[in-house]
């Protein structure tokens, strides 16, 4: 087997391993009963040890929310007037959408500061869980790629 | 004067930095500078005559499924900034002025080991590296033809729905942008009023800006002596771009008699279609045609045959077109959108205002019917060319920028 299909085997599989793995530790291996992981304390953790790890998440986080934000809020306020005229004016309700967006990334950015600063547990899994599950996403899509892609064109049987 | 040009991508034969990096090397170095260039793919024709290269890997994976990406890239894709350009992209950025800045920074680290440089040349790449880049000691200056906030723009005008929107915002890294533009040594912009686009855009101080016409080779640009046509209007950029206005054209076309026909130095259908369906609302297909994408002999060929050059465009940059069509001894129909303005004089061609078709028709009537004017208005536009946008000029203006930087630099300023 080409060494580039090793490669893409190993990607499929631990990517989807350690996804299986989180899906496992958090729904699977409690049952289901989530109230264990609320009553998780994680105040008795010295102030340094919490944030060395709750300040990263809370920055990746920030950042998407706040990319969500920006784009809301080009949309509400960018000026492209007039519009073209050859575009068929028909019923676009982006703006509208757009201060949804505004309003529920504003509301989890909030929701994020006020978990993290009473030391939730959920603010910082939640978080962790979406970030784990794009990078994993990302490795496994390309292993797929690697593993389906040919190399060569295949033999004209013709 | 040792001088390190970047660019992120450096193809000699489409897009407009490459051409810039070729030809600006090119000239410097016959001005007695020493030129080192770090390029990023698709690499430029061979500079070894005249510059040292250092070559950049980037996958241009950008608006390329997974499933389609070869087998060769995607076995490269784990590295930490291929990695980091695909997941960006795929989450529908354009990260490759990001991560070209991050690998220059750290391939330049290695350079200056053995090498020392008096300025580098930034080619509109702006990525968040370029600012650290600064703690080298060397003074930085970039070239922006006009901000990205006009193409945003001009996309965001086409755009509808939250979804498409979204992913025009993403796509342009105008945050990045703007905090490094700010930050340089020294904008280069092509026309004045860029001057202004760049102040409101980015915020950058006016006496940090310089003005320095872009080049063309006016040598290959040249009237090939071939028969004009009567009544040929030519039209040669992207038929996509909606800053370049063509519904304005067709619009004065309809009101045009019907022997004039117009020529469009682009793709047609099915690879594109926008002006394909503009076309068949105003019905014009028996005078408009499309040539597909030409060499540099049968663009030269095409531009001393037909009557009149016209660009009905909202804005440029620079308009790269005109300055040809000129230098072909070929008058030209322009709008005033943008730097069309400078680049054209008003005793090479008729400038109207943008986004006026009645005012477009009439000034390319007035230049239909009257040979003579074309004919003035020709031998003054190869005239205008050659002073003002041959390589030569532009790369001696460029030097004389390198210079005021340094020396502003080094004085501490």
């Amino acid at each position: 087997m080409p060494r580039a299909k090793i490669w893409g085997f190993l990607a499929v599989i631990l990517s989807a391993g350690l996804f299986a793995l989180s899906l496992f530790s958090f729904f699977i291996i409690n049952d289901g009963d989530f109230s264990s992981f609320s009553s998780v304390n994680l105040t008795e953790l010295n102030s340094f040890t919490y944030y060395s790890a709750s300040i990263p998440i809370a920055a990746v986080t920030l950042w998407v929310l706040a990319t969500g934000f920006w784009i809301g809020w080009v949309i509400l306020t960018i000026k492209v007037v007039p519009p073209m005229p050859e575009i068929v004016e028909k019923k676009d309700n982006s703006k509208i959408k757009a201060f949804f967006l505004c309003l529920i990334t504003a509301a989890l950015a909030a929701l994020l500061v006020y978990g993290v600063y009473i030391r939730s547990f959920w603010s910082l899994a939640v978080p962790a869980l979406v970030i784990s599950a794009v990078i994993l996403g990302a490795i496994f899509w390309v292993g797929m790629a690697i593993i389906t892609t040919r190399a060569t064109l295949p033999v004209n049987k013709k | 004067m040792r001088v390190l040009i970047v660019g992120y991508r450096g193809n000699p034969y489409c897009g407009g930095q490459g051409i810039y990096i070729y030809n600006l090397s090119k000239e410097l170095a016959k001005l007695g500078a020493e030129i080192d260039v770090i390029v990023g793919p698709p690499y430029p024709d061979p500079l070894e005559e005249w510059a040292t290269v250092y070559k950049i890997e980037n996958l241009n994976i950008w608006s390329i499924k997974t499933k389609d990406i070869p087998l060769e890239k995607l076995k490269r894709i784990f590295s930490p900034w291929n990695f980091a350009d695909y997941v960006l992209t795929r989450l529908h950025m354009f990260p490759e002025m990001e991560t070209f800045s991050f690998r220059t920074f750290f391939a330049l680290k290695k350079i200056l080991k053995t090498k020392r440089y008096d300025i580098i040349h930034d080619i509109q790449s702006l990525g968040w590296a370029t600012v650290p880049m600064k703690g080298y000691g060397i003074p930085i200056v970039t070239t922006v033809h006009h901000p990205l906030t006009k193409d945003r723009e001009a996309d965001l005008m086409s755009n509808r729905g939250l979804w498409d929107k979204t992913t025009t915002i993403l796509f342009y890294p105008l945050v990045m942008q703007s905090f490094v533009i700010r930050r340089l040594d020294r904008v280069i912009t092509s026309f004045r009023e860029g001057i202004d686009e760049l102040q409101k855009a980015f915020g950058v101080r006016r006496e940090r800006v310089s003005v320095v016409y872009n080049g063309m080779d006016v040598d290959m640009f040249q009237n090939t002596g071939e028969k004009r046509e009567e009544n040929a209007l030519l039209f040669v950029g992207n038929t996509e771009d909606s800053k370049k206005g063509l519904v304005y054209l067709f619009e004065a076309m309809t009101m045009l008699p019907e022997n004039v026909t117009l020529t469009i130095v682009d793709d047609g259908p099915p690879k594109k279609m926008t002006a394909a369906d503009m076309i068949k609302k105003y019905n014009l297909g028996h005078r408009v045609k499309f040539t597909g994408k030409l060499s540099y002999d049968a663009l030269v060929s095409i531009y001393s045959r037909k009557t009149i050059l016209v660009m009905s465009s909202l804005f440029e940059g620079f308009g790269l077109p005109a300055v040809e069509a000129m230098s072909c001894k070929t008058p030209v129909v322009v709008t005033t959108a943008g730097s069309l303005k400078e680049v054209v004089s008003p005793d090479c061609g008729i400038l109207v205002p943008p986004k006026d078709p009645v005012a477009l028709k009439e000034g390319i009537i007035k230049l239909l019917g009257d040979k003579k004017l074309r004919e003035r208005m020709g031998e003054n536009g190869r005239k205008w060319a050659v002073e003002n946008f041959s390589w030569p000029v532009a790369a001696k203006n460029t030097l004389e920028v390198y210079k005021d930087v340094v020396r502003e630099y080094r004085s501490g300023k």
